[in-house]
């Protein structure tokens, strides 16, 4: 059990990063990794509300969904339990943790496009995680997602600085430089625990 | 608070038509679905252990102790072997396959059903280029003491090699002590 | 309304991953073969399509407040249809697209579009919309799969075209496809993530490059015809 737990967590963070591994939450990834700290912010919002989704969708599935033979509607009760998710999440944070809120608070709505969140619910689902295996994914995965968003963040603040052809301005330049990264990544691809 | 009803009551008829535009597709769809993976199971069963015929699957309290890394025994009626699907992490993932156990306790043949290994290299042990072909034949006639020494391993993808080669052993092992 | 338009605007410049730059998941994630591009192309083609007709259809009838709820349910609706069908009818498809058919539902392009165009436009407009824009979307997964699976793998057409036995089309994905040079010289990095985002990154440089082009070429033309009725005058 232990052991799967560091395996399904090691492969989240480093080797099957969500990123730079299987392109999930690409958008949020470009879109919001100009600075350091809105990518920090992003990142634990991220972790958060996937904990949270993979969760209450492991939940749904198998006590609702799978036993009465609704298995064909997953993607749409996710993507709505998603959605209605971080809704609640949001108010919830408004009036109980005010300072998180106003940490986090801009994030949220965004998090409800993220194919990360969706990608690791149905991940859980196609890969038979348990409900424990299915939190540790989702949160790792998260953590992934931070570690990607952050090491992102930083290398995209020098290449302001750099001289790069004038046509790779704005995205292709930092298409360009996360290759750099994911080619970096690439190191983990042997790694295993025995 | 009559618009907060209105409002209820309008998204739960949008979901409730598209619920049942859903099932409706699902009755339509659920037979080949379920065809298609009958047979998908069944022809690549039959490629590991080619002379059985038909499978039985073991119940898995005769297996408890390989529960981990086992998902499925299945023996083949014609008394030729054992089929055995397995799962364990190759350098990029879990690693899905089925392996044929003659009666002999050898290897009979071996089948990658579902892989993430990287494309180009690990993506090799399940492709259908020559290559993969006979990386996978490399396996059969080999015993519980295979190594990656043993088979045809695949340059530049030494962990998958490996872990494909461990797997099998594991496998026969598992046959093995279901006397 | 001017269908050329529209086709222009889908395929060029306003295309929905060259232009906006949305909906990168996929195009980087699945186009290391024609068969994924082709087969994820045409799907997101269909959805948009169907997704913009519904969505102006029933524009008037949705209240304003839960307009963005609705129309998830409705993308949710079509895209599980089609994995449904993808499941029943190309097996092959769906197991090579895995995890990122379901996705196409957080697909910013679909719900974009509904929240940008066919709110606004009549169920015609909608139509031709989703099938330009799903086009130039397709078209995007087509040139990256090509180049990545040529200079990756040194074939074209992998898992559609075969040709040991004539040239026929495999829906099954089982065609090695062309060979153009041997697998062993590819860069084979380019079929790995980071080829992904290479590639992409290039594209949209060399579209940025070729816009800004025509755009200064323009410039160039209006300044000259300016100062020609200026010499007139």
């Amino acid at each position: 059990m232990l052991f799967n737990i560091i395996s399904i967590s090691l492969g989240a963070i480093l080797i099957n990063n969500f990123i730079f591994s299987q392109f999930l939450g690409c958008c949020p990834f470009l879109g919001c990794s100009n600075k350091t700290d809105t990518a920090f912010g992003m990142g634990v919002a991220v972790i958060f509300v996937m904990g949270m989704a993979s969760a209450i969708c492991w939940l749904i599935d198998t006590y609702i969904l799978v036993p009465l033979g609704l298995a064909f509607l997953e993607t749409l009760a996710f993507i709505l339990i998603i959605a209605a998710l971080v809704q609640l999440v949001e108010m919830f944070l408004k009036k109980s943790v005010p300072s998180l809120y106003s940490a986090l608070g801009i994030y949220l709505p965004l998090i409800t496009t993220n194919c990360a969140v969706l990608g690791v619910v149905l991940l859980n689902v196609q890969n038979h995680y348990n409900f424990i295996e299915s939190v540790v994914y989702g949160i790792t995965g998260g953590i992934g997602f931070l570690l990607a968003i952050v090491l992102f963040a930083s290398v995209r603040e020098r290449v302001q600085f750099a001289d790069y052809p004038e046509c790779f301005e704005g995205f292709p330049i930092c298409l360009v430089s996360a290759a750099l990264v994911a080619l970096a990544f690439m190191g983990f691809s042997g790694m295993q625990i025995f | 608070m009559n618009k907060v009803i209105k409002l209820t009551v309008v998204l739960f008829l949008i979901c409730a038509i598209v619920s049942a535009v859903l099932g409706a597709v699902n009755e339509v769809t659920k037979g080949p679905i379920e065809t298609q993976q009958r047979e998908k199971t069944e022809k690549a069963y039959k490629a590991v252990l080619p002379y059985a015929d038909s499978f039985t699957e073991i119940d898995p309290a005769a297996y408890v102790a390989y529960k981990s890394t086992i998902n499925k025994i299945s023996v083949a009626d014609n008394g030729a072997g054992y089929v055995v699907e397995t799962t364990f992490s190759g350098a990029q993932g879990s690693i899905t396959m089925a392996v044929g156990i003659d009666s002999d306790m050898r290897c009979a043949g071996i089948s990658i059903i579902k892989h993430s290994e990287t494309s180009g290299l690990g993506e090799v042990a399940a492709s259908s280029s020559e290559r993969g072909v006979s990386f996978r034949k490399s396996f059969i006639g080999k015993d519980e003491t295979i190594t990656v020494h043993d088979i045809d391993a695949i340059t530049g993808a030494t962990i998958t090699s490996k872990a494909v080669a461990g797997a099998v052993a594991n496998v026969i092992n598992a046959v093995k002590a279901l006397g | 309304m001017n269908i050329k338009k529209q086709f222009k605007e889908g395929l060029i410049t306003n295309n929905p991953v060259l232009v906006q730059q949305i909906g990168m998941c996929a195009t980087m994630a699945i186009t290391t073969s024609l068969f994924n591009g082709l087969g994820m192309g045409l799907s997101v083609l269909i959805i948009l399509t169907c997704c913009n007709v519904v969505v102006s259809a029933i524009r008037k009838i949705i209240p304003e407040e839960i307009r963005l709820a609705i129309f998830v349910v409705v993308i949710a609706g079509f895209v599980t249809i089609v994995d449904l069908l993808l499941q029943a009818f190309i097996p092959a498809l769906s197991s090579a697209l895995g995890v990122f058919i379901p996705l196409i539902v957080v697909n910013c392009i679909i719900i974009g579009r509904a929240e940008a165009f066919c709110q606004k436009n009549t169920v015609g407009a909608s139509f031709f919309d989703g099938i330009f824009q799903g086009l130039g979307y397709t078209c995007v997964l087509l040139i990256m799969s090509i180049v990545r699976e040529l200079l990756g793998k040194g074939t074209f057409g992998g898992g559609l075209i075969d040709v040991t036995e004539g040239l026929r089309f495999t829906l099954d994905g089982s065609g090695a496809g062309i060979k153009i040079f041997s697998g062993e010289y590819g860069a084979k990095i380019l079929t790995m993530p980071f080829g992904g985002f290479l590639t992409l990154g290039v594209l949209i440089a060399v579209m940025q490059y070729a816009l800004k082009k025509s755009a200064r070429k323009k410039e160039l033309a209006a300044k000259a015809a300016k100062e020609e009725k200026e010499v007139e005058e």
